[in-house]
C-alpha cells in the first residue's frame, strides 16, 4: 500500500524562484490497483512518482510504502528499495541505444555482482514473459519502436517488482503500439502488481482496467 | 636534503592526500556537528550526500596509502644506498630524529584509517546510520594524526644529509645501543618467548571464550610483543645470525622479501583482532584475526625449526 | 572493504568509456605519451647507472690526482713508491691517460697507455695488454673510434700530431668488443710510452696514480693518509664515484620529472575541467540508473572503474612503448640528455634493466593522480537530482 501524507515539494530553481509542485497532497493507493494520474505537464504527477520511487525527497511530509518510510531513507537504501520494489518505464525509455537488448535489460542488477546464472535465470524470463526473446542480443538502435517498448519493459520488470510506475508511456507511440502497451498493463496487473500511470492521453480514462483517475491541478489534487 | 625520483613521488602524492584531507575534514566537521539522521530538511539530504564524498575520499586515502606504504619502505631501502654507513632501510630512518616517530605514526594512521573504513561499512549496513557521528569524530582525530604524518614525513627527506655517517642496523638494534632499545635486549630469551606464546594463547583462549574486549585489548599487546619477539628473537633466525636483530633487512630481496609477508599477517590478524572489540557479530572478524595471527606464529617458528634442522643447534 | 571485482560493473565501464570515443581516446593518448616519456627517461638512466655501476665496481679503490689552481696537472710517479709505503695499500700504480682531439672529426678520443707486465684493473686492458705488439707502435681501439677513423680513411693506421707539430704513426693493431661498451667506446689502448710521447709526458710523471686497497673499510683511512702525505692532491674513492653517479642520474631524472609533474598537473586542470561539465546526455544516463535502483556509491565505484582502467591502461600502453622505443629502437634522441658529454655517441646496446621500483614509481606517479583528478567531478555526477530525468 502506497501512501502520501501532507505532501509538499517546492523545487529551487535559484535563490530568488522557486516552484511549488505539490501542495499538500494525500494520497492512498492500495494493493493491486491501477491508478491514473492525469494532469497536464507541469502539473506535478511526475513528482509524485518521483516521490514514490524515492528519487526524490519531500519538503515536507511522508511517503511510505508498505509501512516503509521510504521518504527518509537514505541513499544506499533507497536505491535498493528502487531496485527491489519499483520498475519504472519512462516515457522515452531510456534506454542505451548502443548496448543490446540484454545488457539493457540486467543494467539494475549490475552493481549487485550476482552469480551469473542467477543474472542469466532472470533475463530469460523477462525476455520471455515479454517476448522479445528472439531479439536478446540485437543491439537497442536497431529495434522497432514497439520492440524498444518491450525492452524498457522488461528491464523494468527484472526484479519482479511489486509497483510500476510509468510516466506518459503513450507520448511517443502511435494507437496501435498504444494499445499494445495498454495489453501489457493488463498483463501486469494479472500478475497482482500496483500500477501507477501519469498520462494525459485520453485512451486511458475509460479503460476497463483502470481502477481510479485522479485529477491534478498545479500541484493539488481535484 | 634528499631529492631523488622516488620521494618526489611521495611527496606529490602527499600533497594531493593533503588537499583531499582537508576536504574529508571540512566536510567532517560540519557532519558532526549538524547531522540529524531523524530530520527531513534540505540541509540533512546534503549531509548525507556530502557523508558519501567524504568517505568516497578516505576510501582513496586509504587505497593509496597500503601500497604507498611499502613504496615507502622500498625508497628508505634505497637512500640506504646514498647514505654513508647505511646498509637497509634502519639507517636511513635512523639518520634523522623524525625517522622512527614517523614510521611508528604511519603504522598507527594505517591501524586507524582501517578502523575507519571498517566503521563506515558497519554504518552503512544500518538504515539509521548509528556511527555516523563517531565515525567522523574519530576522522577528525585521525585527520590531525595524518597531517602530522605527512609533515613529519617532509621533515624527515628534507633533514637527511648524504654526508652525515649513520648507524647501521647493526648497532641500532644490539645490546650496545643507547636507545631505549637497549633495554630491551636485557629481557632473557625465555621471558620473551613466555610473554610471545603467553600472548598468543591468551588470544587463543578469548577466542574461544567469545569475549570481545579481551580478545581485542589482548591483540593490541600483541602487536607490541610480537613485533619485539620478532626483533629480539626471530629475526636473528631469518638470518641465521645471532647478533643480526634489524626489522628491516629481511624486507630486501636477499630475504625473499619475506619481511611484508610477516607485516602484512601480523597487521591482518591484529587488525580484526581489534574490529573485534567494537563491532557485534563480528564472528568471521574472529575467524580472521586468529587465522592471520597463528600463521604470523607458525611462519616464525618455521624459521626456527628448519634452523634447527639445517643446523643441528639453536642459535 | 574486500570487494570482488564485479565484472558486470567492469564491462559496463568499458562500453561507456568506449562509448565516449573521442574524450576517452584523447585522455588515454596524452596520458599515454606523458608516461611514455617519463618511462623511457627513467629506463635509459636506469641501464646507463646500471652500466656505470659495473664500470665502477671494476675501478681501483682511490685515485689519487695532483691538483693545482683547483685544475688537474700531472704528478710525479714517485709518488707511487711513498703511498705503496702506507699500510693497507695492496698496489699502486701510474696511469698514464688523456684526452686527444682529432680535428677532423670534431671528437676527443680517450688516451690509455698500459705497461705489457702490469697488472690492469680493467678487463679490456688486460685483453690489450696481451694483444698488443709492444715492440713497435701499435693500439687497441673502441668501436667508436674505429667508426671515426674509417670515416676518415684511417683503416690501417692513424697520425697522431704531437705537442710540438710533428706525427706520430701508430698502427691499429684490433678493436675492443667491450664488455661494457660504455667503457670502452670512445677508448684508444697503446703503450704508456707511445701515449707519454703524444702527450709529451716525461718518464718520471704521470696522469694519476691508482691505489688498491684490500680491505674495504680501510679506504677511507688510507685516502686520509694520502692526503696528509700530499696536500696538494685530490683523492677520489669508489664510493665517492658511486654517490656522485647516483646523485647525477637523480638530479638529471628529477629535473626531468619536474617537468612532468607540471605537465600532468596542467592535464589534471583539463580533466577536472571537461568532466565536471557533464554533457546532458551523461546526465540523463546517470539519472537513468539511479532510477532503476543504483544507489550514489555504485554510480562512484563505476566511474572510478572508469577512471582506474584509463589510467591503467594508458600507464600499460606507455610502458610498453618505452621497452620497445628504449631497449629496441634504442631510444635516438633521448639518449642526448644523459650521454650528453662525449662527442662519440655512436650505438651501444643499453643493456635490459628490469627495476621493479621503477615501475612502481611511474604506476604511482600516473594511476592514483589521475584517479584522483577523477573524484570531484564523479561525485558531482553521481550525486545530481535524479528525478530531473523524469521531466
Amino acid at each position: 500500500m502506497i501512501e502520501l501524507k501532507n505532501i509538499t515539494k517546492i523545487y529551487e530553481e535559484s535563490k530568488e524562484s522557486s516552484v511549488t509542485a505539490l501542495k499538500n497532497i494525500n494520497l492512498t493507493i492500495k494493493e493491486g490497483e491501477l491508478v491514473v494520474l492525469r494532469g497536464a505537464s507541469g502539473s506535478g504527477k511526475s513528482t509524485i512518482l518521483s516521490l514514490i520511487a524515492s528519487l526524490a525527497k519531500p519538503t515536507s511530509g511522508e511517503v511510505v510504502v508498505d509501512e516503509l518510510r521510504v521518504s527518509k531513507l537514505f541513499d544506499s537504501f533507497a536505491s535498493a528499495y528502487r531496485r527491489e520494489s519499483i520498475g519504472m518505464i519512462f516515457q522515452k525509455y531510456n534506454l542505451i541505444p548502443s548496448l543490446s537488448v540484454s545488457e539493457n535489460i540486467i543494467l539494475p542488477l549490475v552493481p549487485l555482482n550476482l552469480h551469473v546464472k542467477e543474472v542469466e535465470d532472470k533475463l530469460l524470463s523477462v525476455l520471455e514473459k515479454f517476448h522479445i526473446a528472439h531479439k536478446a542480443s540485437a543491439l537497442v538502435k536497431n529495434l522497432s519502436g514497439g520492440e524498444q517498448q518491450r525492452v524498457a519493459i522488461a528491464r523494468a520488470n527484472i526484479n519482479n517488482p511489486k509497483i510500476i510506475l510509468a510516466d506518459e508511456p503513450t507520448a511517443n507511440l502511435d494507437e496501435k503500439l498504444s494499445l499494445h502497451f495498454i495489453e501489457i498493463l493488463r498483463e501486469l496487473k494479472r500478475d497482482g502488481k500496483t500500477i501507477i500511470v501519469a498520462t494525459h492521453d485520453p485512451l486511458f480514462f475509460d479503460l476497463d482496467i483502470v481502477d481510479r483517475v485522479l485529477e491534478i491541478n498545479h500541484g493539488v489534487l481535484l | 636534503m634528499i631529492l631523488t625520483p622516488e620521494v618526489l613521488a611521495i611527496l606529490i602524492l602527499n600533497a594531493i592526500f593533503t588537499i583531499f584531507a582537508i576536504i574529508a575534514f571540512l566536510l567532517s566537521v560540519k557532519i558532526y556537528l549538524k547531522w540529524d539522521i531523524n530530520s527531513t530538511s534540505n540541509a540533512q539530504y546534503q549531509l548525507e550526500k556530502q557523508s558519501v564524498l567524504a568517505a568516497t575520499i578516505i576510501k582513496y586515502i586509504f587505497g593509496v596509502k597500503i601500497p604507498l606504504f611499502l613504496f615507502f619502505i622500498f625508497t628508505l631501502d634505497k637512500i640506504s644506498n646514498v647514505l654513508t654507513g647505511a646498509m637497509c632501510a634502519a639507517g636511513v630512518v635512523d639518520a634523522t630524529e623524525y625517522g622512527t616517530y614517523l614510521i611508528v605514526l604511519k603504522i598507527i594512521n594505517l591501524y586507524l584509517f582501517a578502523s575507519w573504513l571498517k566503521l563506515h561499512a558497519e554504518d552503512m549496513k544500518d538504515k539509521n546510520q548509528p556511527y555516523t557521528k563517531p565515525k567522523f569524530r574519530l576522522f577528525i582525530v585521525t585527520f590531525f594524526l595524518f597531517i602530522t604524518e605527512i609533515v613529519l614525513e617532509g621533515f624527515m627527506f628534507a633533514n637527511i644529509e648524504i654526508d652525515k655517517m649513520v648507524s647501521c642496523c647493526g648497532s641500532i638494534y644490539s645490546s650496545s645501543a643507547n636507545s631505549g632499545i637497549s633495554a630491551l635486549f636485557s629481557i632473557t630469551t625465555t621471558s620473551l618467548l613466555a610473554l610471545f606464546y603467553g600472548n598468543y594463547l591468551l588470544i587463543v583462549l578469548f577466542y574461544y571464550l567469545k569475549n570481545r574486549y579481551l580478545f581485542a585489548v589482548a591483540n593490541m599487546f600483541f602487536v607490541v610483543v610480537a613485533i619485539v619477539a620478532l626483533i629480539l628473537f626471530f629475526g636473528t633466525y631469518i638470518y641465521e645470525l645471532p647478533s643480526h636483530n634489524c626489522p628491516f633487512c629481511f624486507l630486501q630481496r636477499d630475504y625473499y622479501y619475506v619481511g611484508y609477508l610477516i607485516y602484512g599477517m601480523l597487521f591482518t590478524g591484529t587488525f580484526y583482532g581489534f574490529v573485534v572489540g567494537f563491532i557485534n557479530n563480528s564472528d568471521i572478524n574472529y575467524k580472521i584475526s586468529l587465522l592471520f595471527n597463528s600463521l604470523y606464529v607458525i611462519l616464525l617458528l618455521m624459521y626456527v625449526f628448519v634452523y634447527y634442522i639445517k643446523n643441528g643447534v639453536f642459535l | 572493504m574486500r570487494a570482488k571485482i564485479n565484472i558486470y560493473l567492469l564491462e559496463y565501464a568499458i562500453s561507456s568509456l568506449l562509448r565516449q570515443k573521442f574524450k576517452t581516446l584523447f585522455t588515454v593518448l596524452v596520458l599515454s605519451a606523458l608516461i611514455f616519456l617519463l618511462t623511457s627517461v627513467f629506463f635509459i638512466a636506469n641501464s646507463i647507472k646500471y652500466e656505470l655501476q659495473s664500470t665502477v665496481d671494476a675501478l681501483p679503490e682511490i685515485i689519487v690526482q695532483k691538483l693545482g689552481g683547483g685544475r688537474h696537472y700531472d704528478i710525479v710517479t714517485s709518488a707511487v713508491d711513498e703511498i705503496l709505503e702506507i699500510t693497507g695499500v695492496g698496489s699502486a700504480s701510474a696511469r698514464v691517460w688523456g684526452y686527444y682531439y682529432f680535428e677532423n672529426a670534431g671528437v676527443n678520443f680517450t688516451l690509455v697507455g698500459i705497461d705489457e707486465f702490469e697488472e690492469q684493473y680493467k678487463k679490456s686492458f688486460a685483453y690489450a695488454a696481451k694483444e698488443l705488439d709492444f715492440s713497435r707502435p701499435t693500439m687497441m681501439l673502441g668501436e667508436g673510434v674505429k667508426s671515426v677513423m674509417d670515416k676518415n680513411y684511417y683503416k690501417e693506421y692513424f697520425n697522431f700530431i704531437k705537442p710540438d707539430g710533428t706525427l706520430k704513426r701508430v698502427d691499429i693493431g684490433g678493436v675492443f668488443s667491450g664488455d661494457t661498451e660504455l667503457e670502452s667506446n670512445d677508448v684508444i689502448v697503446m703503450s704508456k710510452d707511445d701515449a707519454r710521447e703524444i702527450f709529451n709526458m716525461s718518464e718520471n710523471m704521470a696522469t694519476d696514480i691508482v691505489v688498491k686497497v684490500a680491505n674495504e673499510d680501510e679506504i677511507a683511512t688510507v685516502a686520509s693518509k694520502i692526503k696528509l702525505l700530499y696536500p696538494d692532491v685530490r683523492v677520489i674513492t669508489k664510493d665517492d664515484i658511486k654517490i656522485s653517479y647516483q646523485n647525477i642520474f637523480d638530479y638529471k631524472s628529477g629535473i626531468f620529472l619536474t617537468l612532468f609533474v607540471v605537465s600532468l598537473f596542467t592535464f589534471f586542470i583539463i580533466i577536472y575541467d571537461k568532466l565536471s561539465g557533464l554533457s546532458s546526455e551523461e546526465r540523463r544516463e546517470i539519472g537513468v540508473l539511479k532510477a532503476i535502483g543504483w544507489s550514489v556509491s555504485d554510480v562512484l565505484k563505476e566511474k572510478f572503474y572508469e577512471s582506474f582502467i584509463v589510467s591503467f591502461f594508458s600507464y600499460m600502453s606507455g610502458v610498453v612503448l618505452a621497452l620497445f622505443f628504449v631497449y629496441i629502437l634504442k631510444a635516438p634522441l633521448l639518449q642526448n640528455i644523459f650521454t650528453g658529454y662525449s662527442q662519440l655517441k655512436t650505438s651501444f646496446t643499453l643493456s635490459f634493466v628490469f627495476d621493479m621500483q621503477t615501475l612502481a614509481l611511474i604506476f604511482f606517479l600516473s594511476v592514483p593522480i589521475y584517479v584522483a583528478a577523477t573524484i570531484i567531478p564523479s561525485y558531482r555526477g553521481a550525486t545530481l537530482d535524479a528525478d530531473e530525468v523524469m521531466r
